[in-house]
């Protein structure tokens, strides 16, 4: 009986500190601080040229020559106003006054040239900044002057992308990363960066702008999105983005408010337009009829998505905001008796990062079941399966895709994914018509009117049946303890400055 | 003795050979390396090929895989394991935090299978065949058969959704701790109830014992002795058959719950093409594998006179 | 007791044998039942598509457990009949196969499976060559040991001096002597072989969804452990009773050893 009373104890105290621990463990708000989770933890240490140029702009750290208004027109930033110099290659940026990096030092033409330089110069140069002969170079006290190899009708629409922040000169060192804790200029300073697993920002009390909601953010990066909700739900955190929408109405129960809002993302079902049978436009329009993507966004992805009618959804002013005709089996059967296609078999790919992939395969394969067409679905790793895909040896590829280029611009992604030579142009889709009309943005410098081009060109997409584009995901974002919070659809903006502690 | 010297000597030359799958299969997939690492710094990348070759150059991926192999060679043979491709950090540091955090989630694993494992053995023997016994052996035989990924969605779901008691994932202070480490160790627990069992129906029939109980007296103290030198062999025998497996093996537990050891990091290294990575990890749990293996040895003699 | 276990055995047959008649399809879709709870229609519950869970289920156990009995024969054969070649031959081959297969041995599965993905990239193929790779070492370690041991038996040597070649030897008279323990151990194994397999699939580098495996179907269901818990336990429970009633079998048949 005495023996193992000690090991008993042993066990009991081990429970009990685990248990005294946890319940001491969750960071409230207090005060003037903030805890938050984001979906998307840093990809590349916070590297401009990859997508955590943009995560920095998210945060309120860095900030760019420019920013968009809600009509996705270039608003001031760190420029306040931009003009066509003589030289049409050559735009003129006036540089914001009083502003000074987070290090102290103020925001000079010569620093922005640094900054500038750096990301158009290094292995991998961002698509903003790609190949357009990019150079900059400082102007008189106040002003920079930037040229491009042709004239560039977007030039301050591209200076919002997040990859074109700007940092303190001291942050540029030879051969490393530029270093981003307490270089910008933004509203939060990024204090402490404890890898992909969190950071630490405080508030810029001499911004140049609105002053951050909080003293203090803790951001956590949470990749698992249940994990995201619980946090949220248990006020370990006072805002979480990407929740899951089965998770949502157990949120908001426990006192969260959660805003949906449309995400500048496609899922698209791309057919193989190389070869038969989807050569055929019939048997596209076939596929587009068989498919009732209202059920597939509202039931199968269960409101995580807005149905499609275009491949422009709401999140851009120029998106189509119609929803989609439901499934007209009969027409569809029509279609394909049509094309002499009534018995057809096909294969479906699509990959499994995105877990509704493989959710959407199924449904679709259920749909087109209906009306004759048998599907064979394939999910597996895409980047093995992408050599293929691009080469044309495919019938169906399920893919996700964003239609932006890292500023509020459709022309790049229309490019490549839809001209005759467009290097992502995954169902071959070619037709001179309209690579003319894509051609003529090159010359179109009014953003009114490129976005009408946009909206003509995805019309043509849609009615020569190139892909079906399926539903546009939405994205989801939660507050509890904290208020403010502004949907950033096109990803350029700001987010985390906006929101304050609420009480 | 000597035999095991020369084991060690040999440790060396083993890693120096495992160098070469672990440098090549890696490379063997139908992906385009670059392409992948582009995709994961950039969501919507679509590379052309001038930016495909000046990265390919500045990864080491150019010319013939023996070339890449050599250079690579070399500079880890002093030191340098690499930059990440995908975070541009020295290889070296990550996997070294990364080791850390798996070996103190290994320690705190066994630890635990030793603290609920040894005591239920011993209970379990005090009436072999009676209800208590039935009970645990039960329990023992489902412990060993339960995968991790059962169980570790399993205990969220008891202990973070429904009870609200502990954390369901991250890695931040002892309460995170508690339900992965509880999820390693289910099986080692198991199996070290059943190594106890045994052995203490086995002590319970020695003649002292017997003579003892038989005179009324507790068997207190020789059970006492006992079961210390069962928790004491437990230990080490289970740290040689599940150390190297905890340290490199607990992928599963550290993705479920989110903890940045070496598991995590290779499982993410290995979708995302992340070869140094991927090397560096794999040559990491290699070295401890080979390592814990003569070191169990070594124990196995010092303690056991009679294997000499 | 014996015949407990085989009602329980038989139980399950005839609810599988029924099942398959009267639940709907694995994947028929059902958009007016969606992540349903347990009912007499959908016994189980339905998942995010209003598949019905329970004919999932069924449909995961012939993938999971034809994968798992498939691997783990091609590693016994392979692994026994490794391990009595170098048990009977002795020898430098008697010393050097134990070790290779100690060294494999020590390597964590689910780690040479992340390698083998690696190389091979997800898929089917990963799986069955991860497993493949190190699960033969026990069976060719333990038909080492029982087969030196046997080698040593008088009926060896009477055998071999009436003149038994060496394979008749170990076909004919080592191998019914030994069968038992063996047959034992593929029984104890089945677990650990199910561990792999099921647990790659959940990482997402082996079966891929929307193909039914208990392993992936775990990790699809995680997403709607809030509001549909059924998703994870009916998988996981399929787990563990597969997993527990196998090792039970191996301990019955085993005559040596009461753990695995």
């Amino acid at each position: 009986m005495t023996l193992p009373a000690r090991l008993r104890l042993a066990a009991a105290c081990l429970l009990l500190t685990a248990l005294t621990a946890c319940s001491g463990g969750s960071p409230a708000a207090t005060g003037d601080s903030l805890a938050v989770a984001l979906q998307f933890p840093p990809r590349s240490a916070y590297a401009f040229d990859a997508d955590d140029g943009a995560l920095l702009m998210t945060l309120g750290v860095a900030e760019t020559l420019t920013t968009v208004d809600e009509n996705a027109q270039p608003a001031p930033g760190l420029a306040t106003e931009w003009t066509p110099t003589s030289s049409p290659r050559t735009w003129r940026f006036t540089l914001r006054a009083g502003v000074t990096f987070h290090d102290g030092t103020p925001l000079t033409p010569d620093a922005v040239v640094t900054a500038l330089t750096y990301i158009s110069t290094v292995t991998a140069p961002p698509r903003a900044v790609r190949d357009i002969g990019f150079t900059v170079r400082a102007d008189g006290a106040d002003a920079v002057l930037i040229s491009t190899k042709e004239p560039d009708p977007v030039l301050p629409l591209r200076m919002s992308s997040g990859n074109l922040g700007i940092l303190a000169p001291s942050a540029y060192r030879e051969g490393a990363a530029p270093a981003v804790t307490r270089t910008a200029t933004g509203p939060y300073v990024l204090t402490e960066v404890n890898g992909a697993d969190s950071a630490t920002l405080s508030r810029n009390d001499a911004y140049w702008g609105p002053k951050a909601g909080a003293a203090k953010v803790t951001v956590r990066y949470v990749t698992d999105p249940q994990s995201r909700a619980l946090a949220l739900q248990s006020g370990d955190v006072q805002f979480a983005e990407g929740l899951p929408q089965a998770s949502i109405a157990q949120v908001e129960s426990a006192g969260a408010s959660v805003q949906s809002y449309p995400a500048a993302r496609t899922i698209e079902l791309l057919m193989n337009q190389s070869a038969a049978p989807f050569d055929d436009v019939r048997v596209r329009r076939a596929v587009t009829a068989a498919l009732d993507r209202p059920t597939l966004a509202a039931k199968v992805l269960g409101g995580a998505a807005t149905p499609a009618s275009d491949l422009f959804g709401s999140a851009v002013p120029w998106g189509a905001t119609a929803a989609p005709p439901a499934a007209d089996v009969a027409t569809a059967k029509r279609l394909l008796a049509e094309a002499g296609k009534s018995a057809l078999t096909v294969r479906l790919w699509t990959f499994p990062n995105r877990p509704e992939m493989p959710v959407l395969a199924s449904a679709i394969q259920a749909m087109l079941g209906e009306a004759g067409i048998k599907v064979e679905v394939t999910v597996g790793d895409y980047a093995a399966h992408e050599p293929k895909i691009l080469a044309g040896q495919f019938d169906m590829f399920l893919n996700s895709r964003s239609y932006l280029s890292d500023f509020a611009d459709a022309a790049s992604v229309l490019t490549s994914d839809y001209t005759c030579q467009g290097g992502y142009n995954i169902d071959h889709f070619c037709a001179p018509s309209f690579d003319k009309l894509i051609a003529g943005l090159s010359r179109t410098t009014d953003v009114g009117e490129r976005q009408k081009v946009f909206a003509q060109a995805a019309k043509m997409l849609t009615e020569q049946a190139v892909g079906v584009m399926i539903v546009h995901p939405s994205n989801s974002a939660g507050s509890r303890g904290a208020t403010g919070f502004v949907p950033d659809p096109l990803g350029v903006q700001p987010v985390l400055p906006k929101l304050r502690p609420a009480g | 003795m000597t035999r095991l010297l020369r084991r060690l000597a040999l440790l060396p030359l083993i890693l120096l050979a495992a160098t070469v799958p672990v440098f090549a299969l890696p490379r063997m997939t139908g992906a385009d390396t670059v392409r992948t690492v582009l995709r994961t710094r950039t969501a919507a990348e679509v590379p052309d090929p001038a930016t495909q070759a000046r990265i390919a150059a500045e990864f080491g991926l150019d010319g013939s895989w023996a070339e890449q192999y050599l250079r690579w060679l070399g500079a880890a043979l002093r030191g340098d394991l690499g930059l990440s491709f995908i975070s541009r950090t020295p290889v070296g540091p990550a996997v070294g935090d990364a080791l850390l955090v798996s070996g103190v989630l290994a320690a705190l694993a066994l630890g635990l299978a030793v603290v609920l494992g040894v005591p239920a053995g011993v209970y379990a023997a005090r009436r072999p065949g009676g209800p208590l016994d039935r009970l645990l052996t039960g329990a023992g035989l489902v412990g060993v058969s339960v995968p991790e990924f059962v169980v570790a969605p399993v205990l969220v779901l008891v202990f973070a959704v429904y009870a609200g008691w502990l954390p369901a994932i991250g890695w931040d202070g002892p309460a995170h701790a508690v339900l992965p480490a509880l999820t390693l160790a289910v099986y080692p627990a198991a199996l070290a109830a059943q190594l106890v069992r045994a052995e203490t129906i086995a002590v319970r029939q020695l003649p002292h014992v017997r003579t003892a109980r038989a005179k009324g007296l507790s068997p207190g103290r020789v059970l006492w002795v006992h079961t210390a030198r069962l928790a004491t062999t437990s230990v080490l025998s289970l740290s040689g058959m599940f150390i190297a497996g905890m340290i490199g093996g607990s992928v599963v537990v550290e993705v479920v719950f989110g903890i940045p050891g070496l598991g995590r990091l290779l499982h993410e290294a290995v979708l995302a093409q992340d070869l140094p990575v991927i090397q560096a990890g794999t040559l990491a749990v290699l070295a401890i594998a080979l390592l814990t293996g003569v070191l169990a040895e070594l124990l196995q003699l010092l303690l056991d006179p009679a294997a000499r | 007791m014996r015949r407990r276990w085989l009602g329980l055995a038989s139980l399950l047959v005839v609810v599988t044998v029924a099942a398959h008649f009267l639940l709907p399809g694995p994947l028929a879709v059902d958009y007016s039942a969606i992540l349903a709870p347990p009912s007499l229609g959908h016994p189980l519950g339905t998942d995010q598509l209003g598949r019905d869970a329970a004919a999932r289920l069924l449909a995961g156990a012939r993938l999971t457990l034809g994968l798992t009995v498939a691997t783990l024969l091609v590693t016994a054969l392979f692994g026994t009949a490794v391990g009595m070649l170098s048990g009977y031959a002795g020898g430098p081959l008697g010393r050097v196969v134990p070790r290779i297969a100690d060294m494999l041995a020590a390597l964590p599965t689910i780690l040479v499976g992340l390698f083998v993905a690696a190389a091979l990239g997800p898929g089917l193929l990963s799986i069955v060559a991860a497993v493949c790779l190190v699960g033969w070492t026990p069976f060719a370690r333990q038909a080492y040991h029982l087969t030196v041991r046997e080698s040593a038996r008088d009926y060896v040597g009477a055998a071999r001096t009436l003149g038994a070649g060496p394979l008749r030897l170990l076909i004919r008279h080592i191998t019914p002597n030994i069968a038992g323990p063996l047959l034992a151990h593929l029984f104890l194994r089945f677990a650990g072989t199910l561990l792999t397999v099921s647990g790659l699939s959940f990482l997402g580098l082996g079966v891929q969804p929307p193909a039914p495996e208990w392993g992936s179907m775990v990790a699809e269901g995680r997403a709607y452990l809030f509001g549909a818990p059924h998703l994870v336990l009916a998988p996981a429970a399929a787990v563990i009773l597969t997993a527990t009633l196998t090792t039970l079998v191996g301990r019955r048949l085993d005559p040596d050893r009461g753990s695995p």
